[in-house]
């Protein structure tokens, strides 16, 4: 009787440490097995580099193309101090190390969106590159939009586009400013729409809205052309890679 | 005591793995162009001239490209002499870059107005690399994304010599 009970005691003891456990919070999250497949996108995920973007370019195809060219000091957004080497005769110059690394994490984050079969938008806004801007576009199977921007062409896209539409999934900006030299409406509706936007930011603009800002030159022909080579050279690694991963399938 | 000892020994021990990257070793055996004459020499160096690999250049940091550079050769840009290109022609208005940020735009003039085409060398004397200004209320400058310079004329390009 006595041991019965004992026995009985020590079930309910067991049942309710049971309850108890799974009720507490667990300090480590038991291990649950993942696929295979999913191992795998991680891995791609964590790695730092998996398209390999920093042989793209260096640091003096960057100096070569102009990019560490800012404007006047008069003209200088406070914001932009972190990126800026310095100044020479009242001329801003942004350091390229700095870019080099900021350009590179952008690059990164482009191929990873076009190896996951994400839409990708380059903006644009000045006559002289805004060909060459829808050009690179058409090359890379992505698209552009350098004209005017309708005011709800992300908040109100159902609307404005008459059925449902999917936003893109990343925005590139190759100037943030647009023709009257205010902020590009674009930026400001992206983050509101949770879009991941990268842009290059000169020293008059402000980089706090852009998840990626790439410091640089905006305004020399030979520094759009560099970024169109360098983001259309990602997109299309990021989708042979996709291509290649769905051809072992 | 000891164990002080076998900490010495131990850290002398150790080979030096990061000295000897940042040093080159040297070379115990002489080679064998050491004992060569100088017709030899030059021999060897130019019997293997057409496989030989280009050298790479050196990995130049941000500060010494900067500091070498045309841009803070020029020092202060006003009344400086640069040669531009005209990449651009309309009408009587010239597009001329000249490797800066901005392009220069100035008429065309009215001497020997007919070769000013578009490819064309020419001279320019800078006024300003950046027309721009404070206005008054605003507490930026408002900028014009351009350069004002003063057209001189054709450059004259003497032919290279090929080899």
């Amino acid at each position: 009787m006595l041991s019965n009970k004992l026995i009985f005691t020590k079930h309910v003891k067991s049942c309710v440490k049971a309850t108890y456990q799974c009720l507490s919070t667990v300090t480590q999250p038991l291990p649950t097995e993942k696929s295979v497949e999913e191992t795998k996108e991680t891995n791609i995920l964590k790695h730092p580099d998996y398209f390999q973007v920093h042989n793209l370019f260096t640091v003096k195809d960057l100096f070569d193309a102009r990019v560490h060219y800012g404007h006047k000091v008069g003209s200088l957004d406070e914001r932009m101090l972190p990126f800026i080497y310095g100044s020479r005769m009242g001329h801003t110059i942004f350091d390229l190390d700095k870019t080099a690394q900021y350009l590179r994490h952008a690059l990164n984050i482009t191929a990873h969106i076009a190896y996951r079969e994400g839409i990708i938008l380059f903006l644009h806004r000045g006559a002289q590159n805004m060909h060459l801007v829808e050009r690179t576009a058409k090359e890379c199977g992505e698209y552009a939009h350098t004209r005017f921007w309708r005011g709800g062409i992300f908040t109100n896209a159902d609307k404005q586009f008459g059925a449902v539409t999917r936003l893109p999934d990343l925005c590139i900006f190759l100037n943030t400013l647009n023709n009257v030299l205010l902020q590009h409406t674009a930026i400001r509706d992206a983050a509101k729409m949770a879009i991941a936007t990268v842009g290059v930011v000169d020293s008059n603009c402000n980089p706090n809205l852009i998840t990626y800002p790439v410091p640089g030159n905006d305004d020399s022909p030979a520094a759009i052309e560099l970024y169109c080579k360098l983001f259309k050279a990602a997109i299309l690694r990021g989708k042979e890679k996709k291509k290649e991963h769905l051809n072992q399938n | 005591m000891s164990l002080l000892r076998t900490l010495i020994n131990r850290s002398l021990n150790k080979p030096a793995i990061v000295t000897r990257f940042l040093c080159t070793a040297p070379s115990e055996t002489t080679t064998p162009t050491d004992k060569q004459g100088g017709y030899a020499k030059a021999f060897t160096k130019f019997e293997n001239l057409d496989s030989e690999q280009k050298v790479q250049e050196p990995i130049q940091t941000f500060a010494s490209l900067l500091s070498n550079s045309k841009f803070v050769d020029l020092g202060d840009p006003e009344g400086k002499i640069v040669t531009g290109k005209i990449f651009h022609v309309i009408e009587d208005d010239l597009y001329i870059d000249f490797g800066w940020k901005f392009h220069c735009v100035c008429p065309r003039p009215k001497k020997n107005g007919q070769n000013y085409l578009r490819g064309a060398k020419v001279r320019l004397l800078i006024k300003d690399l950046e027309l721009s200004s404070k206005f008054l209320g605003f507490e930026k400058d408002l900028t014009l994304l351009e350069a004002d310079c003063v057209l001189l004329g054709l450059s004259q390009e003497r032919q290279e010599n090929k080899t």
